[in-house]
């Protein structure tokens, strides 16, 4: 019997097993030593490490990015951590001018090891500034790494394997996903960056959904399947380096494919997604328009009512696959 | 100032040109005299020259199409210029071009080689519907009309998955003969797959999907050998008459020839070249075969100047032995040598193939033994040769002997020529083609 515990508690393990392993891994960022970190993730660290290896900063997270890019450069393995991704614009200068670039403007004799930790996503109430998803603008920036997990496996596996990777890695977490549980082996494991995961097999349609929506694709992979429809989740898990080899496979075998993220459909990761599909081979495989179920045009509202619609819910996903499947689109 | 590269007109009634190839390419330079281009008009391919020094710019005409004359179809331009905003049609031109005048009657704008392939194949053009920029007829539309595509393919458009179209391929299933059960009729893999599923229930012998024709416009030479076909054979009353020829001597006479064109290192001499020189003695004697009917007049030809048709990869064509009456065996052997060879390379010029009074066909090298040929207007005959094989032919006695036969068939246009005088000629022909010697007399 595999111990369960939270996706937060698999974060904080990852991270400490690290620390435990190889003296270069510290942790910076605001409120994650003494106040343990605005979720609690890094709650008894500072005990653990010590305010050497747990850092806190004051509300700077340009200092927070470049003093981990600078930790980095200079042999160190830093994890920054910054509250909530609303505020990587703050910190974008550094990771995409600076730690993105290093590595190739020194021919590969500088690298910059460094993991920036940050949760994404609404469904807390915290309205307009606290509930973005902003993984596509660091999607698009060659030098960078993006991974965003889903469950407490791979949460922790990705983190291990993102604090021992060599290049600068933007690692989305999500909110609504902390107090979820999962099983976890205790020792220390890797999941390699860019290896999606088949999260549930299905031979009706795909469902290509990225870190919450992959939980509430499942979840109506089990409602639709008590209607006899055989749905297909595969989880990106790494959005730069993709696997595009398991997404066609997957749509090859069903043909209709529903795209689902949180993030503003515009502009947004389904696009990439789309476009990978319908560049390979599984175009002659499409039985249907590839659609996107993804985020509205808008800044997510406080109002609870109008935040729960802001982005796909279960039910958004169930009459999706509906129409596709039922060839209404 | 750039200047302009027209389709050019070198026979007096050339109405279009065709581009055969761009000896030159945009951007090249290129001196005054320089072949540019080679282009033929229906009769023969022609060198075209740049009109001046400059760089290569601008090329309106691509191989294939038919241009009508002084259409301007590239620019020569000086260092550093710009093309001219638009092309149009040369001021200077004092010909008519009759195609441009028509241009000004169509209500539908279509381009110059669209309106050609329309023409040659009698389509009006406002019953073609335009796919070009500024619903400009182009060639495809007219072709895609003749083909009757347009009930089929553009009017039912296949709507159909990505999907349906890969297993539609994959089976060689037409999907225009697919139902779809998708959205708005989308076809589905599923609906391809029971279109092939419902056939072989059925047990229908799967058709061979129908791919239609292969359309070659009628355009060129090809097209004037239409025209003048039909219209020689339409307004010409043949009157055909088939001599059976005893070759002996004939073939003796060549071997003679031969052997002194070896000793001399000349060119052999091919019995169709004996046969111009043979027919052409013939004629001499026989003017009314030798002549043309003009309106109210039977002009009677003083020149003897044989056409030989020569087969071609796309069609024939006739280049003529200039008073072959007054020339020798060997010269005409070189000189039918010389055309049939330019001929076939596409490399004759315009006045070689006319001033033809009187042709000649001989489909003898492929072993027809007798045909007959459809007139070369304006002349009034023409005689089609046949293979020259061994046949048994029984004497005065009876006794049955073997000889080289060659059979002989003159079409003469009845309105000049009478039954006897053809029979006569034909007579006379055989006579002399049997006893060649006689051409010395």
């Amino acid at each position: 019997m595999v111990r369960e515990i939270t996706y937060l508690e698999a974060v904080r393990e990852a991270m400490t097993q690290e620390m435990e392993r190889d003296k270069r891994v510290f942790l910076i960022g605001e409120d994650v030593g003494k106040y343990g970190g605005a979720f609690q993730v890094s709650f008894g660290m500072l005990e653990k490490f010590g305010p050497e290896r747990i850092l806190d900063t004051p509300i700077t997270e340009l200092g927070i990015a470049g003093a981990a890019t600078g930790a980095a450069l200079i042999g160190m393995r830093p994890i920054a951590e910054i509250m909530f991704m609303d505020f990587t614009t703050l910190a974008s200068e550094q990771l995409v001018n600076q730690a993105a670039k290093l590595r190739f403007m020194f021919g590969g004799r500088a690298t910059v090891p460094m993991v920036l930790r940050t949760p994404a996503g609404s469904g807390t109430g915290a309205a307009e500034h606290h509930s973005q998803s902003f993984e596509n603008w660091f999607v698009h920036v060659p030098g960078l790494k993006v991974v965003m997990p889903t469950t407490p496996y791979d949460v922790k596996g990705l983190l291990i394997e993102s604090i021992r990777d060599d290049n600068p890695v933007i690692f989305i977490e999500h909110k609504l996903l902390y107090k979820t549980k999962g099983a976890v082996p205790e020792e220390p494991y890797t999941i390699p960056l860019g290896k999606a995961d088949v999260k549930r097999e299905g031979r009706d349609l795909t469902i290509v959904a990225t870190s919450i929506m992959v939980q509430r694709s499942l979840e109506a992979a089990e409602q639709l399947a008590k209607d006899g429809i055989d749905v297909e989740v595969v989880d990106p898990r790494t959005l730069r380096p993709l696997d595009t080899e398991t997404i066609v496979q997957s749509v090859k075998k069903t043909g209709k494919v529903l795209i689902v993220h949180e993030a503003v459909k515009t502009g947004g990761f389904g696009g990439e997604l789309a476009a990978v599909i319908a560049e390979s081979e599984a175009f002659g495989y499409l039985e249907a328009p590839i659609i996107r179920l993804a985020g509205r045009e808008v800044p997510i509202p406080y109002n609870r009512e109008l935040e729960y619609h802001a982005v796909p819910q279960v039910e958004n996903i169930v009459e999706k696959v509906r129409e596709l499947v039922g060839l209404k689109v | 100032m750039a200047k302009e590269v027209i389709m050019p007109k070198v026979d007096m009634d050339q109405e279009t040109g065709t581009v055969v190839e761009w000896r030159k390419k945009n951007g090249e330079h290129v001196t005054a005299g320089e072949i540019i281009l080679v282009i033929e008009t229906d009769k023969v391919a022609v060198d075209v020259e740049s009109p001046g020094t400059g760089i290569l710019e601008g090329i309106a005409a691509q191989p294939g199409d038919v241009i009508p004359i002084g259409t301007v179809i590239a620019y020569l331009l000086s260092e550093g210029e710009d093309l001219p905003g638009r092309q149009t049609s040369a001021s200077n031109l004092d010909q008519e071009t009759p195609v441009l005048k028509e241009e000004k009657t169509f209500r539908q704008p279509a381009t110059p080689l669209a309106k050609n392939v329309a023409a040659a194949h009698g389509i009006d053009l406002k019953t073609v519907v335009p796919s070009g920029i500024g619903a400009k007829i182009t060639k495809a539309d007219v072709v895609a009309k003749l083909q009757g595509e347009y009930s089929e393919k553009t009017d039912r458009k296949v709507y159909a998955s990505p999907a349906a179209r890969r297993t539609g391929r994959e089976n060689q299933v037409d999907l225009t003969r697919v139902e779809g059960s998708g959205p708005k009729g989308r076809i589905q893999a599923t609906d391809v797959l029971t279109f092939l599923e419902r056939q072989d229930r059925t047990e229908l012998p799967v058709e061979p999907q129908s791919i239609g024709p292969e359309v070659i416009p009628l355009i060129g030479i090809r097209r004037t050998i239409a025209e003048r076909m039909t219209a020689n054979y339409q307004n010409i009353p043949h009157i055909k008459f088939t001599s059976r020829v005893i070759m002996t001597e004939f073939a003796a006479a060549r071997i003679k020839l031969n052997e002194r064109a070896t000793r001399f290192d000349e060119q052999k001499i091919s019995a169709t070249a004996m046969l111009v020189k043979l027919v052409a003695a013939t004629l001499a004697r026989h003017p009314y075969l030798n002549s043309s009917l003009k309106e109210n007049d039977i002009l009677l030809h003083r020149d003897i100047n044989i056409g030989v048709a020569v087969a071609l990869e796309n069609g024939l064509i006739v280049p003529v032995v200039k008073n072959a009456d007054k020339k020798g065996f060997a010269e005409i052997a070189e000189e039918v040598n010389d055309l049939s060879t330019r001929a076939r390379a596409g490399k004759l010029t315009n006045a070689e193939v006319k001033g033809g009074t009187f042709t000649i066909s001989n489909l003898g090298p492929f072993g027809i033994e007798q045909f007959d040929a459809i007139i070369n207007a304006p002349e009034a005959a023409i005689l089609a040769v046949g293979a020259t094989q061994f046949e048994a032919i029984p004497d005065d006695d009876g006794i049955i002997k073997s000889y080289p036969v060659m059979r002989m068939t003159l079409s003469a246009d009845h309105r000049i020529v009478d039954g006897a005088v053809a029979a006569r000629f034909m007579a006379d022909l055989k006579t002399i083609l049997e006893a060649p010697i006689l051409t010395a007399y």
